[in-house]
């Protein structure tokens, strides 16, 4: 109570780590979750194509972005951490069943599905950028303070994305590959925009997010449908048939803890080395995100 | 230019693009950095799965960026050999997944286990820093160029190798001895990293006549052994009985007999079976996205053609 009422005398922001109130703080985790989670996973899946990508270049191009999104990780774990976590409790001693990315970042991709990649890269960035915009005048200052560093590498990463959509799509099997990747990933992509469970209500009442998910869902299908459109691709037909967008949603979403089966085994490949040195804490080679810079 | 001129300039960054250099030059320069070129790549093959396996977040990054830095040093260096004008980027790319183009020996054997990763990125990538330090004085300018941003890379690399190796020589019991064995099971590779004794290679040896080469295999030997044996001594690793290694006045000698040469050149040879899996599955991942690079070719012809048309319109 002490807290919420400090919350009015701030003019609606909310203080630090220390002074939030239980409820706060839940909210604050659930966000910093769905945020931290999903760059990690995708992250991870970028690797994939490190040594593997189509040209040289592509490869340094995917490797940097790969790269971006850890470091994104990186500071939304590193806000968890405020609360007294650790990167063992929030990456290799977690359950896999507790990590609440959507299921877009957690698929496998084909042998030699740059398609998939270049997909998934835009509808997920595509659908960053809102995320990112609801969060510049977040109440939760540590959060704020560090969303305007990141908009401007997600920036990137949609021009990139769209590029090689572009590029893509010009010729008929490029096309056919960008359609068959559209039409498996739009359910997934969807799932971004799906609540953790009630606290997430809590995001949006306590001002951390300024936008709902609805409206940004909304926002989305705004930009990504009618650019896949020009391109030739037809994202989700069902869609203009007045079908319900949640009816599209996979079987599994990620944000509620329902996984693919891809998604243990990773979490198994990643904490391997962990597990098997009998590691008790992952040790920390960079400076802190609130001493660099 | 003849081979005789060559070989009086053959001072350090002595020649590049402008110059008109005999094809023997040319060819034997191509060779080499094709080799070095080559062997990023397959080098950076080995150590990808292990930006996944990495056991801290700081970690993962890390080894991300070790491995689009080597990457990005086989684009440097693949640059570097075009500017000779004998093969095409995509002529060595091609010769590499053919199972043609040649590269070290230690990225033959396949690496599969967190512990050996320092064998790579702390000695492996020593010795290449000592032979790398010296081509920063090769004669075609453009490979010493390169040169210049590959090491300093490189110097970080090390670290990062280092510090692997730092955090299994003062942890667990169990990480400590799963060093042990990696190191001695890398080690008599890490020694043939030079080749054999010069006695053959130098007794006419062009590349060093003609300033590519800057010292000889024997002597760069001799120097990291002098430097990394105290080094693995410092992280608690014991040198292996075989190969014998005699010390004198601090200095080290390796009794080469001790080294299996008849494996060194099979793999050299690309017939090592770990090595031939190593190309192929390097091969499969690069026709898997032929599909990619065809339609990059067509929608730059596309483009090419779409903008003359603009034109002639105009």
């Amino acid at each position: 109570m002490a807290a919420s009422t400090e919350r009015n005398e701030r003019d609606g922001r909310l203080g630090g780590p220390d002074e939030l109130s239980e409820r706060e703080q839940a909210a604050v985790e659930t966000l910093c979750y769905r945020l931290a989670d999903d760059e990690l996973v995708l992250g991870e899946r970028y690797t994939e194509w490190q040594v593997r990508a189509p040209t040289l270049e592509s490869d340094l191009a995917l490797s940097n972005i790969a790269q971006d999104e850890f470091g994104h990780a990186r500071l939304w774990y590193d806000l968890l951490e405020d609360f007294g976590y650790t990167e063992a409790d929030l990456i290799f001693e977690r359950d896999p069943g507790a990590f609440r990315h959507a299921t877009l970042v957690e698929l496998p991709f084909e042998k030699g599905d740059w398609a998939d990649a270049i997909v998934r890269s835009y509808l997920y960035d595509a659908a960053e950028h809102l995320r990112l915009e609801a969060l510049e005048n977040s109440s939760y200052p540590r959060l704020a303070d560090r969303v305007r560093k990141v908009l401007s590498e997600e920036r990137y990463h949609r021009e990139h994305a769209r590029n090689w959509l572009e590029r893509l799509t010009a010729g008929a099997e490029g096309r056919e590959r960008v359609q068959s990747a559209a039409d498996r990933l739009f359910p997934h992509a969807l799932a971004l925009f799906e609540p953790v469970g009630e606290s997430d209500a809590d995001v949006d009442a306590l001002g951390l997010r300024t936008e709902s998910l609805d409206s940004m869902r909304e926002q989305w299908l705004d930009t990504v449908l009618p650019f896949l459109s020009s391109l030739g691709i037809d994202a989700a037909p069902e869609l203009c048939e007045g079908t319900d967008v949640e009816s599209l949603l996979p079987e599994s979403v990620g944000r509620d803890g329902s996984h693919t089966d891809a998604w243990p085994e990773l979490h198994a490949e990643m904490t391997r080395t962990y597990r098997d040195l009998g590691r008790t804490e992952a040790r920390r080679i960079m400076s802190d995100p609130d001493d660099a810079e | 230019m003849d081979l005789d001129t060559v070989k009086e300039r053959a001072g350090p960054r002595e020649f590049g693009p402008g110059d008109d250099m005999p094809e023997e030059y040319r060819k034997a320069a191509t060779r080499m950095i094709q080799f070095h070129a080559n062997s990023e790549i397959m080098g950076a093959y080995l150590e990808k799965p292990f930006i996944r396996q990495s056991p801290s977040l700081d970690r993962k990054l890390a080894f991300s960026a070790k491995t689009q830095d080597e990457i990005g040093h086989g684009q440097l260096l693949y640059r570097a050999a075009e500017s000779l004008g004998v093969k095409t980027r995509e002529q060595m790319l091609d010769e590499l997944a053919a199972g043609e183009g040649k590269f070290l020996n230690c990225f033959h054997y396949p690496m599969t286990e967190w512990q050996e990763t320092p064998m790579i990125a702390f000695f492996v990538d020593g010795a290449a820093m000592r032979r790398q330090a010296t081509l920063k004085r090769t004669s075609w300018e453009p490979y010493a160029h390169a040169m210049d941003k590959i090491c300093f890379e490189e110097g970080f690399h090390i670290k990062h190798g280092e510090d692997i190796m730092r955090e299994l020589a003062t942890g667990s019991k169990r990480g400590q001895e799963l060093l042990q064995e990696a190191f001695e099971e890398w080690w008599p590779r890490i020694l043939q990293f030079f080749g054999p004794t010069d006695d053959d290679s130098t007794h006419h040896d062009f590349s060093a006549d003609v300033g590519l080469k800057r010292m000889g295999n024997d002597e760069l030997r001799q120097a990291f052994l002098n430097a990394y044996i105290p080094k693995a001594e410092k992280y608690g690793l014991e040198i292996p009985e075989k190969p014998r290694i005699v010390e004198e006045d601090g200095t080290y000698e390796v009794i080469e007999e001790d080294l299996d040469w008849e494996e060194f050149f099979t793999v050299a040879k690309n017939e090592y079976p770990s090595g031939r899996e190593q190309i192929n599955g390097r091969k499969e991942a690069q026709e898997a996205v032929a599909w990619v690079r065809k339609s990059l070719d067509d929608w730059e012809h596309a483009g090419t053609a779409g903008a003359s048309t603009q034109r002639a319109a105009d």
